[in-house]
């Protein structure tokens, strides 16, 4: 990267901040590498838990609009989560959701198959692993002897960073790809003009199968769904045309199709398309569409292999999605 | 009052939707709980319409094409049928009783039967009661 | 996109829709809407007077859409399409709600019937407002002209196309032409030949230079539109191409198997015969029994598998008089015959026929009635001493009594069905058939001939059991609709085609199998799909089957369907905020 700071323009004031995450975009942030130098040199890093010591109520401190940029990754699955989202709202110039779970729930965003019921009686109850004979479950407040104690109230339902407050951009992934980081991170730094508000940035309209170098047919009728692991992939088709299922024809491009290029199918974390109202819908439209049989019954069987639609689908969007969340 | 629900239909040009003008022409009558949407063809119906309808507090939908065999565009029907049956798998995930959503055949000249499929869905529906969807998807 | 400014018009058709649904109420509900500039309610919108309050509004109120609340799109969507055209506006910024055939007309509360007209209205409103201009396209009609079926009916609107100049296709499946009239001797209610009509017609197909005949020939698969069709025919030989602006399907008709109609013991009893069978003892002049002898007494029955829930629930109009005709010929060839009749309800309404009918009925002929909507003469062999072939039974309505009927010959008047092949037609052709398996028309009334698939037209049996008269009647009606159409030259084509976005289209093929017409390809330089808008007959499955919504169906886009969709659900959503507000 050759675009050291130039000094007379002041350095941007730039915050990372993890909502209901893994850790990993933390950590893509990080992958800058020696590129960090160039980040330091044109930014300020005004807060980040997961690398600096501030505060809470250093943010709390800050005027309105100080910070330039916040990349916010995470989904919003707590009280804390949505005080932050909202706190660095006020505090941002420009609010980004940094990859999956911000932008569309993510992994997380799994939980909205169950309550919080199910989920605390899975994790303190019933799971394998625990021991609580005197079923014990987490409470937001507690009087202990040196005060009262609070804990951030967990939700029933996941939301995405923008159900709770206005985002100006959106950087889809899990995680999203340094270098997509760096070109969205050098363009603010160079004053280029940005998107379109609420676009997604970092990601490209076209989907994966435009860069993806597998073969594809117009041969895309299946028979059977298969398991990655039951297929002998031939390393060159198309992994639909040999019947598994791969995200990749409805998912942004952008990630350098990491996974295919792994010999794994497309998952989806880069999200769908532009002006797509639900991203699982349409893969769902088109795998159905896919399906070689015509009898209700051989539809059937076929669409039986296919063990968990929903989890398949949307793997990365079911809080983003039109349903947003099983019905309990 | 007994509660009512609200269906909404996505209906094919050439055979369901004119089987559903064919029961207006014949004045039979049937429940007004339907709101009847065109579409080409059964094969046009994408699952995100469907979606769409339950999570703006349809009670069910139903979705009519030609019969197998007699689509106006060969095979639309089919598409929509494979599509149907991978969609009410992953709307039962959701939560959302299957029966909500139907597919039927309905000819061109099924009049009577598109009044008495209404008439059934709506009773149906009835028993099922409310869909709580929208509570999720629009928040108060 | 220009601000909308939407007029929303809402008929009463008469009292068709006002008496069921407050058309004052949602005028004055919708006017309140934002985006509606012109809300108004008018007794007939179809009407010269309700189309010029549209074409007026537009003009003064400068609107970009319009909403007509009323019948069925299927009616009068082009109508209304044509009125917004003519006031300068895209006829494409226009969207119908249908109250009549789906509203007023199907239900019997005010109050639901209102509110769902509302919605219905409202719906229209969200998606019109999402509507773009579409561009008018038209395309050069191809003169020529195919017509399936070498019957009078086809061999008569091919005559009416050729001798006007145009080249005609003339498909027949059989190895010859003529179809049943061939089979018949002669016609009611005249007597005339129907062999010597049928001939001169052929004679006159067979010297037409224009008309080209192909025999033995059935047709699989049409491409293409109105103006374009094109098939291939497999030949005996070779495989043959034909291009078509239009068609006329004239496949007639197929006599109901006797067979299934149980009773009437036809197949054990070797002296009953069908009408087509004893059409042949006619032609030949030698009306005996199978034994050879001359008959003493002749049974027609009539309504055999005609308008029995059982069989076909339609009279097939013709047998009555084929039956009266009978009658005359046996009369005149065997005066010492009994003739008797068995029918349920004498139908004699075309030109010539009730006269036929009261002459006929002075010719000593014995007409018993019979209660054929639950009843059919039964028939047995008749015993050794009975001096005659067949004794038939059955239930004699007008004396109240049990009755047996001694037959040499027993005649059934067996019913019309569409001919066996209507269904592959149909589907080739790309039309509907209705519930009694002939084609349907386009409109009952007012378009007989035509079909819903533009191009395609119907006529003779094929669309309903007709006689002679209406049969060329329809054939030179579609004749004539055909002729008009290639004196124009031009005829517009489908807009609503399917269309790649290509900065989205990510090359994934899923697309390019979907379509049933073969109109997707892939463009291997740009690496997008691309679809062929002249072959596109616009179902939109690829839209739906597009996993990253490049592919959009023009006028049916996702954008305005999910809008028609929260249009449609926004009355009852408010409705039932108030009943909990009332619970509350």
């Amino acid at each position: 990267m050759n675009s050291s700071n130039n000094n007379n323009k002041p350095k941007l004031k730039m915050a990372v901040y993890w909502g209901s995450a893994c850790g990993g975009c933390c950590v893509s942030i990080l992958d800058v590498h020696e590129a960090l130098f160039d980040v330091i040199a044109n930014a300020d890093l005004v807060f980040w838990p997961i690398a600096l010591d501030t505060k809470y109520k250093d943010v709390e401190a800050m005027p309105n609009g100080f910070i330039d940029i916040t990349l916010f990754n995470g989904a919003i699955r707590n009280s804390e989560n949505e005080h932050m989202a909202l706190l660095l709202r006020e505090k941002s110039k420009l609010l980004i959701a940094y990859g999956s779970c911000a932008h569309l729930g993510g992994i997380p965003g799994l939980g909205n198959f169950h309550n919080r019921k199910e989920i605390f009686e899975r994790v303190y109850e019933t799971s394998e692993s625990t021991v609580n004979p005197d079923g014990i479950m987490p409470q937001t407040n507690y009087a202990a002897l040196e005060g009262n104690l609070n804990l951030p109230e967990f939700y029933d339902t996941v939301k995405t960073l923008d159900q709770v407050v206005c985002v100006d951009y959106y950087m889809p992934g899990c995680p999203p790809q340094t270098e997509r980081l760096l070109e969205v991170f050098m363009a603010v730094v160079n004053g280029s003009e940005l998107p379109q508000k609420k676009s997604v940035i970092g990601a490209w309209d076209k989907t994966q199968c435009d860069e993806c170098d597998r073969v594809k047919t117009d041969n895309k009728l299946v028979k059977k769904f298969n398991r990655p692991f039951e297929i002998d992939d031939d390393l060159t088709t198309c992994f639909l045309e040999q019947g598994v299922i791969c995200l990749g024809p409805a998912t942004r491009g952008g990630c350098g199709y990491r996974c295919i290029k792994g010999n794994a199918p497309c998952r989806g974390c880069y999200g769908p398309t532009p002006d797509i109202t639900d991203p699982g819908a349409k893969m769902m439209s088109a795998i159905g569409t896919l399906i070689d049989a015509n009898k209700p019954e051989e539809i059937a069987e076929i669409v039986d292999q296919i063990v968990d639609p929903a989890g398949t689908f949307y793997r990365y969007s079911l809080p983003a999605s039109i349903l947003r969340r099983k019905l309990i | 009052m007994e509660f009512q629900p609200t269906i909404v239909s996505f209906l094919c040009n050439w055979c369901s939707y004119s089987g559903a003008d064919l029961a207006g022409t014949s004045r039979m009558k049937y429940a007004p709980n339907i709101r009847i949407i065109r579409v080409m063809c059964s094969g046009r119906v994408d699952p995100t319409f469907v979606l769409k309808a339950f999570s703006e507090g349809a009670d069910g939908v139903l979705i009519c094409g030609c019969h197998p065999g007699d689509c106006h565009y060969h095979e639309g029907n089919y598409k929509c049928l494979r599509r149907f049956l991978l969609l009410q798998k992953y709307i039962s995930q959701m939560g959302i009783n299957p029966n909500r959503l139907r597919l039927e055949w309905i000819s061109a000249s099924e009049g009577k039967q598109f009044a008495q499929l209404v008439d059934e869905m709506t009773e149906v529906l009835i028993q099922l009661g409310p869909n709580k969807f929208k509570e999720i998807t629009q928040p108060a | 996109m220009k601000e909308p400014k939407i007029g929303v018009y809402i008929c009463w058709c008469g009292t068709n829709i006002s008496h069921m649904v407050d058309v004052k109420a949602i005028t004055e509900e919708i006017g309140d809407m934002p985006n509606i500039k012109v809300s108004r309610n008018y007794k007939y919108m179809c009407s010269d007077p309700g189309q010029d309050l549209i074409i007026s509004d537009i003009k003064k109120h400068k609107l970009n859409r319009i909403v007509v609340a009323a019948c069925s799109p299927r009616i009068h969507e082009l109508t209304f399409r044509k009125a917004i055209e003519n006031a300068g506006l895209n006829p494409y910024l226009f969207e119908m709600a249908n109250i009549r055939e789906q509203v007023s007309w199907v239900h019997t509360d005010i109050e639901a019937a209102t509110e769902k007209a509302k919605s219905l209205v409202i719906a229209a409103i969200s998606k019109v407002t999402h509507h773009e201009e579409l561009e008018r396209r038209t395309v050069d009609i191809n003169p020529a002209t195919l017509i399936i079926g070498g019957g009078i009916t086809g061999m008569t609107a091919a005559l009416d196309i050729a001798e006007s100049g145009f080249k005609v296709y003339l498909i027949e499946r059989d190895n010859k032409l003529g179809g049943v009239v061939s089979k018949v001797d002669l016609t009611f209610p005249y007597m005339s030949s129907a062999q010597q009509l049928i001939k001169s017609l052929i004679n006159k197909v067979s010297n037409n230079k224009n008309i080209e005949v192909f025999f033995n020939t059935k047709i699989k698969e049409i491409n293409g539109y109105v103006g374009n069709f094109e098939t291939k025919l497999k030949l005996q030989k070779k495989a043959r191409e034909l291009k078509f602006g239009n068609m006329i399907l004239a496949t007639g008709l197929k006599p109901t198997d006797p067979e299934s109609i149980h009773e009437i013991g036809y197949g054990r009893l070797p002296d009953v015969v069908t009408a087509l069978e004893f059409e042949q003892m006619l032609i030949k002049g030698n009306i005996k029994t199978k034994a050879g002898k001359e008959p003493n007494n002749i049974l027609i029955v009539h309504c055999v598998g005609s308008r029995n829930e059982k069989y076909n629930p339609y009279c097939s109009r013709t047998c009555c008089m084929t039956a009266l005709k009978y009658s005359n010929q046996i009369r005149s060839a065997l005066p010492k015959t009994s003739i008797y009749h068995a029918y349920s309800d004498m139908r004699a309404f075309g030109k010539g026929c009730e006269e036929f009918y009261s002459q006929t009925g002075r010719k000593n002929a014995v007409f018993l009635m019979y209660d054929q909507k639950n009843d059919i003469p039964t028939l047995r062999r008749a015993g050794k001493n009975d001096r005659c072939n067949i004794i038939a039974h059955m239930y004699e309505k007008l004396s109240g009594e049990d009755i047996e009927i001694p037959a040499d010959i027993v005649i059934l008047m067996i019913s019309m069905e569409a001919h066996e092949n209507v269904k592959q037609v149909a589907h080739a052709a790309g039309v509907s058939i209705c519930s009694n398996g002939f084609f349907m028309e386009k409109h009952p009334k007012l378009d007989p001939i035509a079909t819903t698939t533009d191009g395609v037209y119907i006529a003779g049996t094929c669309q309903s059991p007709k006689d002679i008269p209406d049969s060329v009647s329809q054939a030179r009606a579609a004749a004539a609709r055909i002729l008009t159409s290639i004196s124009v030259g031009k005829v517009e084509i489908e807009l609503t085609t399917a269309v790649v976005n290509e900065d989205i289209c990510g090359a994934c093929h899923t697309c390019i199998n979907v379509c049933p017409y073969s109109a997707i390809s892939f463009d291997e330089e740009k690496k997008v799909s691309v679809v062929n808008e002249v072959i596109c007959k616009g179902c939109g499955t690829c839209s739906s089957a597009c996993p990253t919504g490049a592919i959009s169906a023009r006028h049916f886009t996702d954008k305005q369907i999910l809008s028609q969709i929260e249009g449609l659900l926004a009355v009852s959503n408010k409705l039932s905020e108030k009943l909990e507000m009332e619970e509350v």
